[in-house]
């Protein structure tokens, strides 16, 4: 129900009126079906792919988006621990540094 | 590979669970509906890192694990035929009917090839117009175009010798059915996120609302689940009950629109029994009448046939999460995978199988009480 | 937990499924595989050369040790990307000698033919059988061929013996790995399995991967001169990929391996393809490379020696073996986690989920 991976779209061609289209995972082609995805998308679009059909287009601003907050949000939590260690640092015992 | 492995970064992975177990202010219970990510969560030891912050319980995700046994049993008969080549895709190969699986009626002389794609069985059948080519069409939502799209494009071919066994279940119905139990302790869920790429997440408003549950629509890599989790306890954290989409870069809330259509021109909501649970009303999906002639119960004559399950199952414990695989005491004693007794044990994603797989050194830690 | 049967109030409904058939998965390489050695083939053949169960056998021959290893070839394309079932067939049972020490001294080729198979297909194969077994200078002196009905061999199947010759006082064995030695591959895995998945009718995808299928022992004679007595265990990761070879390593030697995953080398292409089917790269098997157990001081050299050759040039240390969890294999997550590695019951399937 869920393994679905994203690949860019090479080509999109019609094969008896079924629009599909081969997608490049990573270096490894396969024949995907494009109909449900056909409107929206060009050569170089990313889509989810799901048993050999692309079920949605990758939203590449959204994405790109999020992962800079996600990206942002660790390093603040490097810094927070890296603070909390200086301050353990000055103060071990809970009282003024020897 | 770009979109995919950035979210199994280490140091956001580590981050956000330091964010998680300091936001939680007690232990929350979350549910995913999704064998991929149970899948996740158990390979990378996600629910390990989550400690005393949540407990993830694995609910009924898996369409493998859930197909009835009444299905399987069908698909055995039509596969053993000499006339049959039985498609399917792989992991159903395994699943124990009530007297054998695919795998052995293929040892005893039956035709059953995996595909990875419907459209590759429209395509045997093609090339075979000699032979019955039928294909086994269970999934969630997710799957329910693909198999959709076999079907139409059969009949745009004009490939009469193809059918499809359908078994196909839908998420909602099964959510509520969690949430009715009266022994319930899901406080909030992590939705499947490809299901919700195909549909949205209109459906899951009013559960949210009626049950008073968060809904976080989450992806499948490490960095998606642990986002959808943090999510979630900040739901529950601050009162809120809400739908939210942690999967972004592929859910949009109407889903995708021409794959829906698709799936409500050939199929209609049923009533499905699901393995280990029992009967969900309108929880399935099946042919509709003028697809009727590609419908392989009524072409091999089976749609009168029924099979119970027996007794008290306690897969169907495990899969509403009243149960973890290892307290089931069959578990990797009389029920292992190779030995198989239900369906979650023989899915690779399955919470048992997982479990066994992924988590049994563990459970015997857990056991034993030494450290791992 | 418990270990006593559940015999009353059956749970579950299925009943447990004995299989009173060979299985695909029996061939696979995981646990039925071992089950069916063990169940249906030991109890009667049993002698102490057998029941070492490595990867080729030693016999003592008036102080000579001598080491035999067969192996029968059955890969469904017969061409594929890298090489056909004649090249494979050489290197595969040489690869077994080499994985016990032993200098590959001849061959033996026996072939079963399905009737209708076109001559140039067997040119092909035969070429290149002959041409993999020249490149090592290891002669075909013998050989059998077949012929049966269309329908009864998938066009053709292979059978290769081959032996060796190892020198006294012992070598590498699946029982030497000892705690504190460090695991290391030849190569990156992956390669072979999915070269041929890519030809399946049903999964079929266009890929650049070529089957790694090479002979090693090129490689493994100056680690073994080198080495010595240092060098404890090598095993080629055929059939079950890595995660059944290790498996089995750390069973006979009843050690615990623990590995780290973010250093275990997976080519790209392999990784997307495993990624689009929902498979394991551990568990693909693999035609060119091998696991190495050496002992902690000499890990940094025997790397660098494996990497200062061709065949060894992406070598890595991806582990190592511990007195802790005896028999099982551990996997060290990149977010700090761990999960087992256990051999699976049969065949790794393509998923959905």
């Amino acid at each position: 129900m869920c393994l679905g991976i994203p690949g860019r779209v090479v080509d999109i061609r019609d094969d008896q009126g079924l629009a599909m289209g081969t997608v490049d995972f990573g270096g490894i082609r396969r024949e995907v079906c494009l109909a449900y995805v056909a409107g929206d998308i060009r050569p170089d679009d990313y889509v989810v792919v799901h048993v050999g059909f692309a079920i949605s287009k990758v939203d590449e601003v959204e994405a790109r988006r999020t992962f800079e907050v996600l990206r942002e949000m660790s390093q603040l939590e490097e810094l927070e621990w890296m603070r909390e260690v200086a301050d353990r640092s000055l103060d071990p015992l809970g009282g003024p540094a020897a | 590979m770009k979109y995919l492995t950035e979210y199994r970064d280490p140091v956001v992975a580590k981050a956000l669970l330091a964010r998680i177990k300091s936001s939680a202010s007690r232990r929350w219970v979350l549910m995913e509906v999704c064998g991929g990510q149970t899948h996740t969560i158990v390979k990378q030891g996600l629910d390990e890192l989550l400690e005393d912050a949540v407990e993830m319980i694995h609910g009924p995700g898996c369409p493998v694990c859930v197909t009835p046994l009444e299905q399987i049993d069908k698909a055995l008969h039509i596969a053993a035929r000499p006339d049959v080549i039985f498609t399917s895709f792989g992991d159903m190969l395994r699943v124990p009917g009530s007297d054998c699986d695919l795998l052995q009626v293929r040892a005893r002389g039956g035709q059953v090839r995996i595909v990875y794609s419907p459209l590759d069985a429209v395509e045997l059948a093609r090339k075979n117009p000699d032979r019955q080519v039928v294909f086994f069409a269970v999934g969630f939502e997710t799957t329910a175009p693909a198999n959709a799209m076999a079907v139409w494009r059969a009949r745009q071919l004009g490939v009469h010798n193809f059918s499809v066994l359908v078994s196909h279940v839908t998420v909602p119905p099964a959510m509520c059915a969690m949430l009715d139990a009266p022994d319930n302790r899901v406080q909030g869920f992590l939705a499947a996120g490809h299901v919700c790429t195909i549909m949205g997440w209109t459906e899951y408003e009013p559960i949210a609302a009626k049950y008073r549950v968060p809904i976080v629509v989450t992806g499948f890599e490490p960095l998606d689940i642990l986002e959808g989790i943090w999510l979630a306890v900040a739901q529950l954290e601050s009162g809120r009950h809400e739908v939210e989409n942690q999967y972004v870069r592929a859910v949009r809330r109407d889903g995708t629109v021409p794959a829906r259509n698709l799936v409500e021109e050939v199929f209609q909501l049923v009533d499905r029994k699901w393995r280990g649970i029992g009967e969900i009303p309108r929880s399935g999906l099946g042919l509709r009448a003028e697809y009727a002639d590609f419908d392989a119960e009524i072409r091999f004559g089976l749609t009168d046939f029924t099979q119970e399950e027996s007794g008290e199952c306690r897969a169907g414990d495990v899969l509403r999460g009243q149960l973890k695989p290892f307290q089931c005491p069959a578990f990797g004693t009389r029920c292992t995978p190779e030995h198989p007794l239900g369906a979650p044990m023989v899915s690779s994603e399955g919470a048992c199988a997982a479990y066994y797989n992924y988590g049994r050194f563990r459970q015997a830690h857990v056991a034993t009480g030494t450290t791992p | 937990m418990t270990t006593t049967p559940i015999t009353q109030g059956l749970v579950c409904p299925v009943p447990l499924s004995d299989t009173e058939r060979v299985l695909l998965g029996h061939g696979s390489g995981g646990k039925l595989s071992a089950a069916l050695l063990r169940d249906r083939f030991l109890p009667h053949l049993a002698n102490p050369a057998l029941a070492a169960l490595g990867d080729a056998a030693l016999v003592a021959v008036q102080g000579h040790e001598l080491a035999v290893s067969t192996d029968t070839f059955v890969v469904s394309p017969i061409e594929f990307p890298g090489g056909n079932i004649g090249s494979l067939a050489v290197h595969g049972t040489l690869n077994d000698l080499a994985m016990m020490g032993a200098e590959p001294v001849c061959l033996s080729a026996g072939f079963i033919l399905e009737e209708g198979l076109p001559f140039d297909v067997l040119d092909r194969v035969v070429a290149a059988m002959g041409a993999a077994a020249r490149a090592v200078g290891v002669p075909v002196v013998t050989g059998d061929t077949k012929v049966v009905e269309r329908g009864k061999a998938d066009r053709m199947f292979i059978n290769t013996t081959g032996l060796g010759l190892r020198r006294a006082g012992g070598g590498p064995a699946p029982d030497r790995a000892r705690p504190g030695d460090r695991v290391l591959v030849s190569g990156p895995i992956g390669r072979h399995g999915m070269a041929i998945m890519a030809e399946r009718e049903g999964i079929g995808f266009e890929s650049r991967i070529e089957s790694d299928s090479a002979a090693l022992w090129p490689l493994v004679q100056p680690l073994l001169e080198r080495l010595g007595p240092d060098l404890h265990v090598l095993r080629d990761p055929t059939r079950g990929g890595v995660a059944s070879a290790l498996n089995e390593i750390a069973a006979a030697s009843r050690v615990g391996v623990t590995l780290e995953e973010g250093v275990i080398p997976v080519p790209t292409a392999v990784a997307a393809a495993c990624e689009m089917l929902g498979l394991d790269p551990l568990y693909v098997a693999n035609e060119g490379i091998f696991a190495a157990f050496v002992t902690a001081e000499r890990a940094e050299e025997a790397l660098g020696l494996l990497r200062s050759h061709p065949l060894g040039s992406e070598a890595a240390i991806i582990g190592q073996v511990t007195n802790d969890h005896p028999g099982f294999v551990i996997l060290r997550t990149g977010l700090g986690g761990t999960r087992v590695v256990d051999l699976l019951p049969g065949d790794q399937l393509p998923r959905i989920c």
